[in-house]
């Protein structure tokens, strides 16, 4: 009988797991998981799934004259389809010989190995996806706006927030049409990024012909204007042109308009605040905001403590005098009485109000690891053909993201950040 | 249709049967009243107002920089386009445009903490109208009102539990309150931003720690590690 294969081992370690693999993901933490898969629309085929949307109102209202006047024709509910397909995304997690040598014949040891590579892809795998809500569909992570040598200085947004070391991305023109990385047939992986205080990413190589104005995208994207994972930029977004959900935006320019407030490069203040709630209670009916949440970058919630109308987190976390009146702060915050979510990867000049009950996630494969006749752990092949030592396995999941009303929330953009940041 | 309020500020109002015919009249008469409370108002009690002024002082118009509020009596201007919807089907019913006074917070049935804010922060007049000026129909209406020359007074804390349950207001919730916000305006900004950046690095390592015991459900007991017993 052949010696059992590590691989062997770590395989049937992932089968132990398998059935964690959706608890690890659906963690409703970031904003991609607070996105509820939607019961009517849970699974979709390849095709398109259709989002049947009232447009406009039916009916025809006025006076008429009861002495044998003409009561007029009626009209019906215009209706009109929005369509979504899902994007396959996939994680892949390699382990190379020196774990191998380190867990060699102890089931313990590949346990925990195992665990350790499954927790921490799933998690990165995770935070990947929740940046991409951040976009607006195209797959844009970030904006050079200097090139020294392979170091890029980035565009704030998002500065360098959407991008991890060790990530293959592809650089194009800002219009979305060249690949820079298949044109000069090399492949850039990121180094290092800080997305605190310079904004800089490294990388190991710079296609010929990068310019400032470049854009970076996601590995996997091809051809020119590449579609991806519908955020937040794609639906809270008041544009009049361009397509949404496969609608013509010109069509409907008032019913896919998310309102908008411009700050005009200031900080934030409470009437940015109250004008982009009212605006959301203007078109849905005043008490209509009860679900809304404030999504934002930390930058703004700091922004938002420095106002001086707020309890501040230190207060939160029981920094004060610790007696039982603090339990009122262990309540979630607010802004205007609105609920705040912030995470590190959210435009950092911007505030968006969403109602999630409006969102959705239309699934066509739930995550899982990547399976081929019941295998989950394959062998890397070396250049020369041989086995190379290490090997891989893939998280993949395939789903887009709906919002079947995007004047259900608003936003704030062009926001200052505060200092120090 | 009748209409009452109590002492309180409650607003009743009997519910109507426009129907005549002698069997719902049978029916309206020997029902068992039925009272709509449309919406609650409360006035904030005296002892609250003056703990309130205790810990946060008075601003230069001499009124209190906290004060409290019930969210039905909290109103505020909006104007510009309004949709009416049917609340029943959600079809659009009318459009108007016009200045209004709303509640100006959700939470319409919570007791509210606000902050006096002075009128610099809201900028000039000229810049306050320049941002808050919508046209609409060929009408212009300033969608905040009026550019508030006393200042305003601006929401800090919805007073409710972990969970949003109703929580009643005392004096000494609303003195902590005031004095907690009090104590964070003077905090260092860099602070501020500490605590903010050390919660999301505590929930990260939150999230690794419930993964990790996550995935050990997922193994036997002792990790298949043989025991016996010892003693």
């Amino acid at each position: 009988m052949p010696a059992q294969a590590n691989a062997n081992v770590v395989a049937l370690q992932l089968e132990k797991v398998r059935d964690k693999v959706p608890l690890l993901y659906e963690r409703d933490d970031i904003l991609l998981t607070m996105i509820q898969q939607r019961g009517d629309v849970e699974k979709v085929s390849s095709r398109n799934m259709r989002l049947p949307l009232q447009v406009n109102p039916g009916g025809k209202a006025g006076s008429y004259n009861a002495d044998g006047g003409d009561l007029g024709r009626g009209s019906g509910t215009a209706y009109d389809v929005a369509q979504v397909s899902p994007i396959f995304f996939r994680f892949a997690i390699e382990i190379t010989k020196p774990v191998e040598y380190a867990t060699t014949g102890r089931d313990r040891a590949v346990e925990n190995a195992t665990k350790r590579e499954v927790a921490n892809g799933m998690k990165q795998f995770r935070s990947f996806l929740d940046k991409l809500m951040q976009t607006a569909g195209n797959g844009v992570l970030g904006t050079i706006n200097s090139v020294a040598s392979t170091t890029f200085t980035m565009t704030v947004p998002y500065g360098a927030a959407l991008v991890y070391p060790g990530q293959t991305i592809q650089i194009y023109d800002t219009t979305l049409t060249t690949n820079r990385n298949v044109a000069a047939g090399v492949t850039t992986t990121v180094l290092t990024a800080d997305p605190v205080t310079t904004q800089n990413i490294t990388v190991d190589n710079v296609p010929t012909g990068t310019v400032a104005t470049d854009v970076i995208v996601h590995d996997g994207l091809t051809g020119a204007q590449p579609v991806s994972l519908f955020g937040i930029k794609y639906h809270q977004n008041n544009a009049t042109t361009g397509t949404w959900l496969n609608l013509n935006r010109a069509t409907y320019p008032i019913q896919l308009q998310t309102p908008r407030v411009n700050a005009g490069n200031a900080a934030l203040t409470p009437s940015n605040v109250r004008l982009a709630i009212n605006k959301v209670r203007k078109s849905l009916g005043i008490n209509h905001i009860s679900k809304l949440i404030a999504y934002m970058a930390v930058e703004q919630e700091h922004a938002w403590e420095n106002l001086g109308i707020t309890v501040s987190q230190i207060i939160k976390e029981g920094g004060s005098d610790g007696n039982d009146l603090d339990l009122l702060f262990s309540g979630r915050k607010t802004m205007s009485g609105i609920p705040i979510k912030s995470s590190v990867n959210a435009d950092q000049t911007r505030v968006d109000f969403l109602d999630l009950s409006h969102w959705g996630r239309a699934v066509l494969k739930d995550i899982d690891f990547y399976e081929v006749n019941g295998n989950t752990v394959f062998p890397i092949y070396g250049a020369s053909g041989g086995i190379a030592a290490s090997y891989i396995f893939y998280f993949d999941t395939a789903f887009q993201v709906w919002d079947d009303s995007p004047r259900t929330g608003a936003f704030i953009d062009t926001l200052a950040r505060p200092s120090g940041y | 249709m009748h209409e009452s309020r109590n002492r309180r500020g409650t607003t009743n109002r009997a519910p109507t049967i426009s129907a005549t015919s002698p069997r719902l009249r049978h029916r309206r008469e020997h029902a068992p009243t039925r009272v709509l409370v449309l919406r609650e108002s409360h006035e904030t009690p005296e002892n609250v107002t003056r703990r309130l002024e205790r810990a946060g002082g008075i601003n230069r118009f001499g009124e209190p920089n906290y004060r409290a509020v019930w969210g039905w009596n909290r109103l505020a201007w909006i104007g510009g386009k309004f949709e009416e919807h049917d609340p029943a089907t959600g079809s659009l019913l009318r459009k108007v445009v016009e200045l209004r006074q709303e509640p100006k917070y959700p939470a319409v049935n919570r007791w509210h903490i606000e902050r006096w804010v002075g009128p610099e922060a809201y900028g000039s007049p000229r810049l306050w109208y320049a941002q808050t000026i919508e046209r609409e129909n060929g009408i212009s209406i300033p969608a905040l009102g009026p550019y508030p020359s006393r200042g305003e007074y601006e929401h800090c804390f919805t007073l409710e539990g972990p969970r949003g349950e109703f929580l009643q207001l005392t004096p000494t919730a609303a003195e902590h309150i005031a004095r907690a916000i009090e104590f964070s305006r003077h905090l260092p900004r860099s602070r501020k931003r500490s605590s903010v950046d050390d919660r999301e690095r505590r929930e990260d390592r939150a999230y690794d720690a419930w993964a990790y015991d996550q995935l050990d459900n997922a193994v036997p007991a002792f990790h298949k590690q043989p025991f016996v017993t010892v003693g």
